[in-house]
């Protein structure tokens, strides 16, 4: 009788181990095979929600960073929008609590003065980001460093951007 | 070499193993890959060998790595992505999955990858040549479209594309050399479903460092060619059609590049050019101009509801007020019979629809129903007037309000367009045929119409000194802002903020600048942080009660134009509607509405803020009136008007002509 006490005890504690696994230690893991990317048009306004495939990588980090990595390129040549200066890239994304940190090349800062296509790129970038689950905020760095605003920018990127900036 | 004698030592125990003295050669420079190994045969490449990053940029692209994840995305000249897996032989390009000779893998702390599949996927060829690797820049892809009788070829290729006609005008065949390129492309295509286009075959000639690639083009007697505008440089668009007057451009030049192709289609497609008829009662007429561009419908938004709708009459004036949950945009028609509509766009009527006669002399009769012209829901409301009365939108509390004026007014405006949510018009735009603000002291009555629900009046913290107004005239000194048609954003703010400040001395403002030459407000080349924070720092210590900054806007591409006024504050935004209004009403430019964004300087100052984006210096009509005197004055009269529109309207502390503060 004991043993089987034990045995059902051990079963309960195995049940439950498993469990806060599955919850706690891998939340939030993504099962959908796409993620949504937007850009922004050239209007300034108005995002546009596109699917891309995930490749097999299916951990939070490497989502995150191919998730990065298709904002920044946008839609192909051709479709109107606001886009991020060539070369722009991710240096390193990684993910801090609900908080993306987003390492972008000096490439950003190549166009300088405009404010109305510094919004438009972040916007996007900030809503693909956002889009993830268990992601509300994006950290922008560039080329390692915090900084307020791009040279000549408008934008306050020294504190996280989030949907509810614009 | 101390890689190779590695290499060596371990013998099969290291998989790769390094690049023997290979050369790659590629449009007319060698390309050292000092991290090259070999595996299955195969070149494998370092996502961080300078070679390879010389090579990608020299196409235009870019590579995207980060330690501890899985990917690796090289985005092309043309923005198509390309995506590695650590591990997955699998890769992708554009979407479309492919398989790589084997999978990308780490080594020695850099991670390699297969170099042909890179290559082909950027559209180059490997080519071997004895010890030498010619790294061949492809035509890469075709694509033939046949729509309204014209055939549209598209040849997208590694580089810019250039090219030589190398038939006779009155030839059959149309044929075209690409210098430079090679292709493995089948090399006959067929082209079915085209009266002008029979189809194509590609030869390539030349030698394997020099190719050119000739793109032939079986075309039956009849039909016509003409360069067509393509996306890229690195795209040749080539139409053809036997429908006379069908290609608007001239024949295929004897020489030229994708960018020769500049004209336009004569034909465009059946539903663009065949407006539907106007079908109902209250459809916009000709003369009124929609600001559907201006204006776009908001992105990715649930329909809205529309809960409440109650007509409350203010002596001879009508307050329609409309409960709304969620964000609508709405456009509002004014007819030449007295007629006046506004419809709320993605909105579903919650109350019954309603048809009757307020008890206000205001209008004749209100009627609200809904309907669907396209997929998408509509509320309409439908007010007949008695005579030509001003209706004003306005945000309140819940939704927003109809402000039917109780006098007439012959100069209103036919139509607008905005869009509202919780209470606050988010975005107000008036198209440019608005007529012009009317000149001398009626201009106040045109605006000074008693409001139905007036702002609350502004209490000023303590220290604020009522009468002052901070101008910040953006960048300056080392900060040029934006260059553009010879025009440079720093001087053209300054000069706008002088003038501003003209006039708000002569109605009675004290304005402090934050800068009054061609300086850094904080210091030469210093941090955007420290220079913006200092601009904010000289209205917050002086306590003004309101602060402007001035800029002017510019994008990448000509085409983009007009005037935004930003505010990031929750409070701001009446201020920017005040400014905006004046300004839209006043410039010649196209109206991008009021915005709030997330600027440092409209954040971090304490008062109300704007930021207002003139116009674009990179849009050649705007640049042209950004070169006029008198422009950039109307720029500094709008802003001074709006100023004033919104200090009146705070009703208590009315500065400057009180003397009370």
């Amino acid at each position: 009788m004991k043993a089987l006490r034990a045995v059902l005890l051990l079963v309960l504690a195995a049940a439950i181990a498993f469990f806060l696994y599955r919850q706690v230690l891998q939340p939030k893991r993504i099962a959908a095979d796409t993620i949504t990317v937007y850009y922004c048009k050239a209007d300034g306004e108005t995002l546009v929600p596109w699917k891309v495939s995930l490749g097999p990588a299916r951990d939070r980090k490497s989502i995150a960073f191919y998730a990065t990595a298709q904002a920044l390129a946008g839609p192909v040549t051709g479709v109107e929008a606001i886009r991020f200066p060539p070369g722009t890239i991710a240096r390193s994304v990684t993910l801090d609590g609900e908080t993306a940190t987003v390492d972008l090349s000096k490439a950003v800062e190549s166009q300088p003065g405009g404010s109305f296509a510094e919004s438009g790129e972040f916007k996007a970038l900030v809503w693909t980001l956002t889009d993830l689950p268990g992601i509300s905020k994006v950290r922008i760095l560039v080329a390692g460093a915090s900084l307020a605003a791009l040279p000549g920018g408008h934008l306050e990127l020294d504190e996280p951007l989030a949907r509810s900036n614009w | 070499m101390v890689l190779a004698l590695v290499a060596f030592a371990f013998g099969c125990a290291v998989p790769a193993r390094a690049q023997s003295a290979k050369n790659y050669w590629f449009v007319g420079t060698n390309l050292i890959f000092a991290k090259a190994q070999i595996r299955d045969g195969e070149t494998a490449v370092a996502a961080d060998d300078p070679g390879l990053g010389r090579f990608l940029t020299k196409l235009g692209a870019s590579l995207a790595y980060d330690p501890g994840q899985r990917y690796l995305i090289v985005t092309s000249g043309d923005r198509r992505t390309v995506v590695f897996t650590l591990g997955d032989q699998r890769y992708t390009v554009a979407g479309i999955t492919q398989s790589a000779p084997f999978a990308p893998y780490e080594s020695g702390g850099s991670v390699y990858l297969p170099l042909s599949a890179l290559a082909k996927a950027l559209y180059v060829l490997p080519v071997e040549q004895g010890a030498t690797v010619v790294l061949q820049p492809q035509v890469g892809s075709l694509d033939v479209r046949t729509q309204n009788s014209v055939t549209l070829v598209s040849l997208r290729s590694a580089l810019p594309v250039k090219f030589q006609r190398t038939s006779a005008a009155g030839d059959e065949r149309l044929t075209i050399a690409l210098t430079t390129l090679g292709t493995s492309l089948e090399t006959q295509r067929r082209v079915t479903g085209s009266a002008a286009l029979r189809g194509l075959t590609f030869q390539v000639s030349g030698s394997p460092r020099n190719p050119t690639t000739t793109v032939s083009f079986d075309v039956p007697p009849g039909s016509a060619h003409a360069l067509a505008p393509s996306r890229s440089p690195n795209e040749l668009v080539v139409a053809f059609s036997n429908r006379p007057g069908a290609l608007a451009g001239p024949a295929v030049p004897a020489t030229g590049d994708a960018a020769s192709g500049g004209t336009a289609l004569a034909v465009r497609s059946a539903t663009e050019s065949s407006p539907s008829a106007p079908t109902n009662e209250y459809a916009p007429l000709p003369s009124d101009v929609p600001a559907r561009e201006a204006l776009p419908p908001p992105p990715l938004q649930a329909a809205a509801h529309v809960t409440a709708i109650d007509a409350i009459p203010e002596g001879d004036a009508l307050n329609v007020r409309i409960g709304v949950t969620g964000t609508v945009s709405y456009e509002w028609h004014r007819l030449s019979d007295n007629r006046w509509y506004v419809d709320l766009k993605n909105a579903v009527l919650d109350t019954p629809a309603r048809d009757d006669q307020p008890r206000s002399p205001a209008v004749l009769s209100m009627r609200v129903k809904q309907i669907s012209p396209d997929a998408e829901p509509v509320v309409r409301i439908a007010l007949s007037l008695p005579s030509p009365r001003r209706v004003d939108v306005m945000a309140s509390a819940g939704g927003f309000t109809l402000a039917v004026a109780a006098a007439d007014d012959d100069q209103a405006q036919r139509v607008g367009a905005g869009r509202i949510g919780s209470g606050a018009v988010i975005a107000n735009a008036i198209p440019a045929a608005v007529p012009a603000l009317p000149a001398g002291p009626s201009a106040g009555d045109f605006w000074s119409k008693p409001a139905p629900t007036p702002p609350p009046a502004v209490r000023l913290p303590a220290g604020t000194n009522a009468r002052l107004i901070v101008i910040d005239p953006g960048h300056g000194g080392s900060d040029d802002g934006a260059t553009h048609n010879g025009l440079v954003e720093k001087n053209l703010t300054l000069d706008i903020s002088k003038r501003l400040r003209v006039l708000l001395i002569a109605r009675g403002w004290q304005v402090k600048m934050t800068r009054e030459t061609d300086v850094d407000v904080f210091a030469p080349n210093d941090s955007a942080h420290d220079e913006l924070q200092a601009r904010c720092d000289v209205a917050n210590n002086a306590g003004a009660r309101l602060f402007v900054s001035v800029h002017i806007n510019s994008f990448t591409g000509p085409s983009l134009n007009g005037t935004t006024t930003y505010y990031y504050k929750g409070g701001d935004a009446s201020f920017a509607e005040a400014i905006h209004r004046r300004l839209a009403a006043n410039l010649k430019t196209a109206d991008r509405g009021v915005r709030k964004e997330n600027f440092y300087v409209i954040r971090h100052t304490t008062m109300p803020a704007v930021l207002v984006e003139t116009a674009f210096l990179s849009n050649p009509e705007d640049a042209a009136l950004l070169r006029s005197p008198a422009f950039l004055q109307q720029v500094a009269l709008s802003i001074a008007d709006g100023i004033g529109d919104y200090t009146s309207n705070a009703t208590q502390v009315n500065v400057p002509s009180s003397d009370s503060q």
